[in-house]
């Protein structure tokens, strides 16, 4: 890990009077509206941040709970329909002994969302708070997070590629439930929260420590 | 230039309220929360409503997979099979849709549909693959909802809701019906019958059924159900015909029905129809009894029933008021211990009795009653005089032995009966006598009468003005023989032998000698065997006149005058005979000494002439059987004289007068023998009849 002592001797722009454009990198003078070369809206540290992290993260967990509740696949085989939620599906696959399945299905439908959930709220407390990892592990965590995310789509996509190729009538035919739905909008929201953390704010802790 | 200051960037936060530094993304969450509980309110508030449904079992039922349809449309599903308290049924608890909920009230019928096979072909054949599911059924009214409901283990004869009448057919023998046999109409299904029941009584057998609309309307009071079960061979005059009405009713039984006459008065639903074992009968029945009405009682029998079966008429003065519906043993218990009377039950048609068509089982109970108070008892008699089957008599007795009706009797009001007269020696005997009273003797002296006057009438035509004088000789004596007293005396005779013997019976009856009579009557049977011996010569006499009006078209005239007088010779030769002389006076004689025999046992007057008495009858009716035995002599000479009438005959030519008037008189012969014939026919047909009495 990083020596906390040696950012310190880091120059930020805000130490430094100056607004740095948070997509192209290039500082202005404080009070510039807009950056100069790429013309994104300029704010030193956006306040409204952690609230859409939180905002979003809700709705994340909110549109998650249906996703589990709701079956995510209607399977009918002969006339018979049967509905399977995420969990229930994964117990299906532990009792045929698809285990590798069921482990991937699990992380990428269990193990990952309610992870992300975990971190975000984590990353968006520690800003506020005494935490215990310092920041470059939160920056790496942030940076899991981001790239992670997007991951958890493979269910959503799993359930829409059967549902397009299974469509035998009576012999078997697969329809997605309201659960992908959720589970889809859940992935998205989650991921826009991840998004709207602002990483710079890890390190205003420390700043404030030194003035 | 001077190193860029970086200038003093004001951080302090501005203080800005709460709510006006809220981001629109919270909106986001809140939305998705709204639209979470939304879609969760929704699906609690659609969430069907939980019914219970009891099962003998529940093969094939699967939790969360079995459906419940309605008109094959899935309306729910089961949620959990569980058991009653007593794990006596199957409960299965289903969630059903809220929209049809209500709907389930008292009506409502629940069954599994399974793959069957039946005679009525294959049904469920989906539920093979699909796994079996349960079907409800249930009106379009919306009633008094429930929540619990017994499973049927067949589908429903009817279901709920469907169009039609549910009647009632009644039949005695069950074999026909079996459970969802087809109703037919014109041969075309129209409806469905249940499972068949034994009525309480047990004497017959009951079986809803249900027509289904729009046929019926065919139901109305003119309609007539018949069996059609199995197949029905008959052989006439078209052929043979094999008559099968469809494959399904063949193993399965069925009936059908049609309306046999104009005018029926519409059915209310429940009405009771009688099946009938053939169209044929069914078709008659318009007018024949039907035992929809019939009122039962009992009649107790002291004597031996054996001949009675069920189906026997109940007569009444002849008429057929009903019939025997059971019959039974019962013990009951008198002084001289435990007793079995044998019982009949009879089914009588008020209707039969005269009553009116109206008329309940009060009414017809209160005119039997009022019946048995005036004599009317229950008796046995023979149903006809060549069989053995008895039927049941209600006659209405001058001086019956005292009864009651009793009825209140348990479990049938019982009618009292008197001993029939069937076994009594005396009244057979007597039927004898009346039998031989009955024969056609006058008549027969009639036709013979008749006959001689023709012959006299040829004598004294012009053609026969030729024939020597000996025919007017013979013609007188003829005429002599026919006027004879003795003759002319015997049916008087007869007469009164039978008024004699009669009179004698009468008061055998009261002495009781019944061995000696039964003698006696032997004596006569055989008097009456050698009457029908001599009478069965007749026909070949008959034979021989028509031979002889068949030869009259070969003439010979040369020879006519030859055997006219050969044929009087001989005929005067016969008459003239001391035998045929002596015939009438015989049989008066015979007849005198019955009369004699008889006059003494009434002057003895009692028991101890019986002896007597019965011996000079054995004597009377050895003479009767005597004087008859001449019979066929007598028969024998008639026969050569018609031989010799034949030659005679023969020899005239046709369209001559004589020939003409010979016919006349052969055709009263002839009718003559016939007399005699239908004498011997009388007597050989029923040789019972003489003995019997009927």
């Amino acid at each position: 890990m990083e020596n906390p002592g040696r950012t310190r001797e880091i120059l930020t722009a805000r130490r430094a009077g100056l607004v740095g454009c948070s997509r192209c990198g290039r500082v202005h003078a404080p009070g510039a509206g807009t950056c100069l070369r790429c013309g994104s809206r300029l704010a030193s540290r956006d306040r409204l941040s952690l609230q859409r992290v939180w905002a979003w993260l809700a709705a994340g967990i909110v549109v998650y709970i249906p996703a589990n509740i709701y079956p995510m696949l209607l399977t009918t085989q002969f006339g018979k329909t049967s509905e399977n939620t995420i969990v229930g599906g994964v117990i299906d696959l532990v009792e045929h002994h698809a285990y590798g399945i069921a482990l991937i299905v699990f992380t990428a439908s269990v193990l990952i969302p309610i992870g992300k959930f975990i971190a975000i709220a984590y990353l968006a407390l520690s800003v506020k708070s005494a935490v215990m990892i310092r920041g470059h592990g939160r920056q790496r965590l942030y940076e899991v997070v981001e790239f992670v995310g997007r991951w958890s789509m493979i269910d959503v996509f799993v359930v829409a590629i059967l549902a397009a190729l299974v469509q035998f009538d009576f012999v078997a035919a697969v329809n997605p439930g309201i659960a992908a739905v959720s589970f889809a909008l859940s992935v998205a929201f989650t991921m826009l929260s991840a998004q709207s953390f602002d990483p710079k704010t890890i390190w205003d802790a420390y700043e404030a420590d030194d003035t | 230039m001077t190193d860029p200051r970086p200038a003093e960037l004001d951080i302090a936060p501005a203080r800005l309220s709460p709510w006006r530094n809220l981001s629109f993304v919270w909106l986001v969450p809140i939305l998705a929360l709204a639209v979470s509980l939304g879609v969760a309110w929704k699906a609690y508030s659609e969430r069907g409503v939980l019914i219970e449904i009891t099962f003998q079992n529940a093969s094939g039922v699967t939790p969360g997979e079995t459906t419940i349809r309605y008109r094959d449309v899935a309306i729910g599903t089961v949620e959990e099979v569980g058991f009653t308290a007593d794990l006596s049924h199957v409960v299965v608890s289903a969630r059903i849709d809220k929209d049809v909920a209500p709907y389930l009230d008292e009506s409502t019928e629940f069954w599994v549909v399974r793959p069957q096979v039946s005679t009525r072909g294959i049904s469920g054949l989906s539920t093979v693959l699909s796994g079996v599911y349960i079907e409800g059924a249930w009106d379009e009214s919306i009633g008094t909802a429930r929540l619990s409901f017994p499973g049927l283990e067949a589908p429903p004869l009817v279901q709920p809701g469907r169009g039609g009448k549910r009647i009632t057919l009644r039949t005695t023998d069950g074999t026909m019906l079996s459970d969802g046999a087809p109703v037919f109409f014109r041969g075309i299904e129209v409806g469905r019958i249940e499972r068949p029941r034994l009525t309480v009584s047990g004497d017959s057998i009951l079986a809803d059924a249900f027509v289904e609309a729009p046929h019926d309307r065919r139901l109305t009071t003119a309609t007539r159900f018949w069996d059609t079960s199995g197949f029905a061979v008959s052989f006439g005059a078209s052929g043979l015909t094999l008559d099968v009405e469809s494959l399904a009713s063949l193993v399965a039984g069925g009936v059908e029905f049609d309306d046999i006459y104009e005018g029926g008065e519409p059915i209310g639903p429940g009405h009771v129809f009688d099946i009938f074992a053939e169209e044929a009968d069914a078709r008659r029945s318009l007018f024949a009894r039907s035992v929809a009405n019939a009122v039962s009682v009992s009649v107790p029998f002291d004597d031996t029933i054996s001949g009675l079966s069920p189906g026997a008429a109940v007569e009444y003065g002849g008429l057929e008021v009903g019939e025997v519906s059971a019959i039974s043993a019962e013990v009951t218990e008198t002084e001289f211990g435990p007793e079995v009377r044998l019982l009949a039950n009879l089914a009588i048609e008020p209707s039969l009795l005269g009553l009116p068509r109206s008329a309940g089982k009060d009414e017809t109970l209160d005119f039997l009653e009022a019946a048995v108070a005036q004599g009317l008892r229950a008796r046995l008699a023979t149903a006809n005089l060549f069989s053995a089957a008895l039927i049941v008599e209600l006659v209405t007795l001058d001086d019956p032995p005292a009864a009651t009706f009793e009825r209140n009797a348990e479990p049938l009001p019982v009618l009292p009966s008197v001993p029939s007269e069937l076994p009594d020696f005396t009244a057979t005997a007597e039927g004898v006598l009346e039998r031989i009273n009955a024969l056609p003797i006058e008549d027969l002296l009639q036709q013979v009468i008749a006959t001689l006057a023709s012959v006299e009438d040829l004598a004294r035509a012009e053609s026969t003005l030729a024939v020597p004088q000996s025919a007017a000789a013979l013609l007188e004596d003829t005429r002599a023989l026919v006027n004879d007293e003795a003759t002319k005396a015997l049916p008087g005779e007869l007469r009164a032998a039978v008024a004699d013997l009669r009179a004698m019976v009468a008061e055998l009856k009261e002495s009781g000698a019944v061995e000696d009579l039964a003698t006696a009557i032997e004596r006569a049977s055989a008097a009456a065997d050698s009457i029908a011996t001599a009478s069965a010569e007749v026909p070949a006499l008959v034979d021989d006149l028509r031979a002889v009006a068949a030869k009259v078209n070969g003439l010979e005239a040369e020879e006519l005058m030859a055997s006219a007088t050969r044929v009087l010779d001989s005929a005067d030769a016969l008459i003239g005979t001391d035998e045929a002389r002596a015939l009438p006076p015989a049989l008066t004689g015979a007849l005198e000494e019955v009369r004699t025999a008889l006059s003494e046992l009434r002057a003895g007057g009692a028991v101890e002439n019986t002896n007597a008495t019965l011996a000079s009858a054995r004597d009377a009716a050895a003479a009767v059987a005597e004087a008859a035995a001449s019979l066929p002599e007598l028969s024998a000479r008639l026969e050569r004289l018609v031989g010799q009438a034949e030659a005679l005959v023969a020899a005239y030519g046709d369209r001559s007068e004589f020939n003409a008037d010979t016919l006349a008189a052969l055709r009263e012969v002839r009718s003559a023998a016939r007399a005699v014939a239908q004498l011997a026919r009388t007597i050989e047909r029923n040789p019972n009849a003489l003995i019997m009495g009927r």
